[in-house]
């Protein structure tokens, strides 16, 4: 039998409402790149994390060099050479580049007291390997995006793992800094290290992974040979289709203007931003983390105070500063994080819907409990949100039906504006189709949709037009029709358009 | 990928960045002096050196519990249970000094406190990161268990302290009170603690982030339990050194009869610049909130303000200290 640097057999992990891995099997041999590719969702980084020691799976069994192992904790993958570079930064503002790096593993002399000029030595030994030139006396809020990224790097490769795991380390990565990951990786590859990398960029892919594997809705599709396959087929693998017959048809003409923004500026954080969405059309806004997207849907809904610029609504000059204006201006916005920011958890799915407009349904005070489950009774059935009753409490239904909640919630006001954050983030595939379905219903009925989204097939496929941004700035707009991945990615990227 | 701004280190920007770095640590300092400036035009007596060395000698007790309920906040959490640990080594010690009053049984007495106090601790992370508990209530629950065992064991003040163990409050070394060297000692060894040592690091980290530190490698409860014993292991020296000063102990020394320990910590540690929610902050930072509490003190009591108006005026800086970090308090990234 053949020994596997790492083997995970048969794994399965349920957690509640959904289960996220389902009977998976995967295994990476030294000094091999395999690639993990998967919509959000689809289960990679669950199995990551499970690697990590930070989640326990519910069944199946993990093999280092052929024997057994429990992963028990992060402490316990450290120990047993796995590293791993997690898709959020893992990093505290407050401390300094070298105490982050070595963060848990500081070098101690004698009463456990670091010895401070070893660390930085160190810490700065290993940023010269990734071809980092900071100091590593700097605190960590004193970086960019894509420094603290490198740093985020420097502390998985200072493990000295014999397994790297990188979560989409290139998401905040482009150009020069790219380039030396992919050094490091090759470097890595050639001291007999395991890497798994995971990433959205199928490119990438086809430039730095020995094989892939595709996840999907829990499960493994396949495994692969790079060499052996071609783009189209990986793609077909990932969505289990073609990329045409996933989305809806597109839209017609759009209609009249119903949202125009010029000049809007955030210091910092959007820079002289113009656009604007019409009745019946889904402009996509594409863009790397910390481009400004998010800002964007902010600073629009009230929620974030403006440094310049005008907003305007129906063609109509308007002033919006607080979100219950915006609501009052007929604009609804989905937030990123659903749990966080869209749903009170521990209320039903009714409470939950009927939460922004409850003023409008008082009789002295008290709310109309039978208005009340009329209309959500009604929205409910529209976006056939799945669940055994009205009652439920939003936290035992699924990633998708959650969503079509916040939607619900936002429908009952009758917005003429919807702004979509990620909206598929998390969400199983079958679930995605209802939501991408409903986002082009909506606006074939004639509601304007802005949809923000870090899935370039997602913002190719809903997409009548789409919005690049590149730090703070709309760098490009396209019709969808002719946008590619690379050509969107480029323009994200690097803030123009460019070969290579 | 490196821009000018962060190379550019040297001359005057190393100054206007040690400002950056320590802008809490100056603002309480400058805030500290102008009390002091306020005291002695107003309490006349403030300036003497009787009154002084009152202050240190107040600053004492005050100081030692704060400086372990810099690190219960430091790593995220808050240690409700100091006061009622104060009193409950105040009445042992007392207690059993009553009886046993060789230098021999000093010593044991000491340590059992010790002991007994590292155990309250050590409770409060228990429950604080196995049963999942918030460290505000957590803390308050053991805090009602010890004072109520307190209270069963004595219900009025008593008990006796030990020939000579009126040194530790009284005694001078030098010029200097010797209660004050010892702080200081205790001040200088935990601020080294915190910063150098890896598990003081590890305190900030978890407090920083809980979930980062665990994906460090960090064995997070293990830390949390650190500074929970840490803060009770200051208590009761805070205890201790009330016996001393008092010459008796008393069931409610560490709460309500007296300075309310556990609001007077944290207020210091809040006006310090420690940042309520952890992962931010020192002892440099705590030491002079203490002083600035203790002053504050002195002049009601020089100038005679009524003791339930001190509770208002006290409740309102603790509530501004709070409100005034969580409004600066950088929002994260998006």
């Amino acid at each position: 039998m053949v020994e596997h640097l790492v083997e995970m057999r048969d794994i399965t992990k349920v957690f509640p409402g959904v289960v996220a891995l389902d009977d998976v099997s995967f295994a990476c041999e030294a000094g091999e790149v395999h690639a993990v590719v998967g919509e959000n969702g689809a289960g990679k980084s669950t199995l990551m994390k499970i690697l990590a020691g930070v989640y326990q799976p519910d069944a199946g069994e993990i093999l280092i060099d052929g024997h057994p192992v429990r992963i028990t904790s992060p402490h316990e993958a450290q120990r047993l050479g796995i590293g791993i570079i997690y898709q959020e930064l893992n990093l505290l503002p407050d401390m300094t580049i070298a105490e982050n790096v070595f963060l848990g593993r500081e070098p101690r002399g004698t009463f456990g007291i670091v010895d401070s000029r070893k660390l930085e030595q160190q810490a700065h030994n290993v940023l010269r390997r990734l071809g980092v030139d900071i100091d590593p006396h700097l605190r960590l809020a004193r970086l960019s995006v894509a420094q603290a990224q490198m740093v985020e790097i420097a502390k998985a490769l200072s493990l000295d793992a014999r397994l790297v795991i990188m979560d989409e380390p290139s998401a905040t990565l482009g150009g020069r800094d790219l380039e030396y990951l992919f050094d490091v990786i090759r470097a890595l590859k050639q001291q007999g290290v395991g890497v798994v990398y995971i990433s959205h960029r199928i490119a990438e892919i086809f430039r730095i992974a020995d094989r892939v594997t595709v996840f999907k809705d829990g499960k493994t599709v396949g495994t692969q040979d790079v060499s052996q396959i071609d783009r189209p087929t990986l793609v077909r693998m990932m969505i289990g289709r073609m990329l045409s017959e996933a989305f809806p048809r597109r839209g017609g003409a759009p209609g009249e203007e119903v949202l125009r923004v010029e000049h809007l500026t955030c210091k910092g954080r959007l820079d002289d931003v113009s656009l604007k969405v019409r009745r019946g059309e889904i402009v996509g806004i594409a863009g790397l983390v910390g481009a400004g997207r998010t800002e964007l849907a902010e600073a629009i809904f009230g929620a974030r105070p403006l440094d310049g610029g005008e907003v305007f609504i129906q063609g109509v000059k308007v002033k919006i500063p607080s979100p219950r204006h915006a609501l009052a201006r007929k604009l609804g916005f989905l937030t990123e994080d659903r749990n966080e920011g869209g749903l009170v958890l521990g209320l039903s799915v009714r409470e939950n819907v009927a939460l922004p407009s409850l003023d409008r349904r008082q009789q002295a005070g008290f709310v109309d409990q039978r208005i009340e489950r009329q209309v959500v009774t009604s929205i409910a059935q529209d976006l056939s949100i799945r669940t055994p009753s009205l009652a439920q409490d939003v936290e035992n239904l699924s990633g998708g039906n959650r969503q079509k909640v916040v939607l619900a919630k936002w429908l009952v006001s009758g917005p003429d504006l919807l702004i979509f954050d990620e909206p598929t983030r998390g969400i199983d595939v079958g679930a995605k189709e209802e939501i991408w379905n409903l986002m082009r219903t909506l606006a074939d009925q004639g509601k304007a949709v802005l949809m923000i989204s870090s899935e370039l097939l997602e913002i190719i496929g809903m997409s009548d037009r789409i919005a690049v941004f590149h730090r703070g700035r709309v760098v490009g707009e396209m019709p969808a029709g002719t946008a590619t991945e690379e050509a969107v990615m480029m323009l994200a990227t690097y803030g123009e358009a460019h070969d290579g | 990928m490196m821009d000018e701004t962060v190379r550019s280190t040297r001359g005057a920007d190393r100054w206007s960045r040690f400002v950056d770095e320590h802008r809490e640590l100056l603002t309480v300092s400058a805030v500290l002096l102008a009390l002091v400036v306020i005291a002695v035009f107003a309490a006349p007596n403030f300036s003497s050196s009787r009154n002084l060395f009152n202050v240190l000698r107040q600053a004492v007790a005050l100081g030692l519990v704060s400086v372990g309920q810099t690190a219960a906040i430091l790593v995220g959490g808050i240690d409700l249970s100091v006061g009622a640990t104060i009193s409950l080594v105040g009445v042992y010690t007392t207690g059993l000094m009553a009886n046993y009053t060789s230098p021999g049984a000093v010593v044991l007495i000491v340590l059992a406190m010790i002991l007994l106090a590292l155990v309250i601790g050590f409770t409060n992370s228990l429950v604080i990161t196995r049963l999942q508990v918030a460290p505000f209530i957590a803390t308050m629950g053991v805090g009602a268990i010890v004072q109520g065992l307190v209270l069963l064991y004595a219900k009025r003040p008593g008990g006796k302290i030990a020939p000579g163990w009126d040194f530790f409050a009284e005694g001078k070394i030098g010029p200097v009170p010797f209660p004050v060297l010892f702080l200081l000692v205790f001040v200088v060894l935990t601020g080294l603690y915190l910063r150098r040592t890896a598990t003081g690091r590890h305190i900030v980290a978890t407090g920083g982030s809980e979930m980062i530190a665990r994906l460090s490698g960090i064995v997070t409860w293990r830390v949390i339990s650190y500074a929970y014993m840490f803060s009770t292991f200051m208590a009761a020296l805070s205890g201790l050194y009330l016996t001393s000063r008092l010459g008796a102990g008393d069931p409610l020394m560490g709460g309500l009869a007296y300075d309310r320990y556990d609001l007077d910590s944290i207020t210091a540690v809040l006006i310090g610049g420690t940042r309520l929610g952890g992962g931010k902050g020192g002892v440099a930072g705590t030491i002079i909130g203490v002083l600035i509490v203790s002053v504050l003190n002195n002049i009601f009591n020089l100038t005679g303000v009524n003791p339930y108006m001190q509770w208002v005026i006290k409740g309102l800086i603790f509530i501004g200290a709070v409100a005034i970090y969580a409004t600066r308090r950088p929002k994260g990234r998006s």
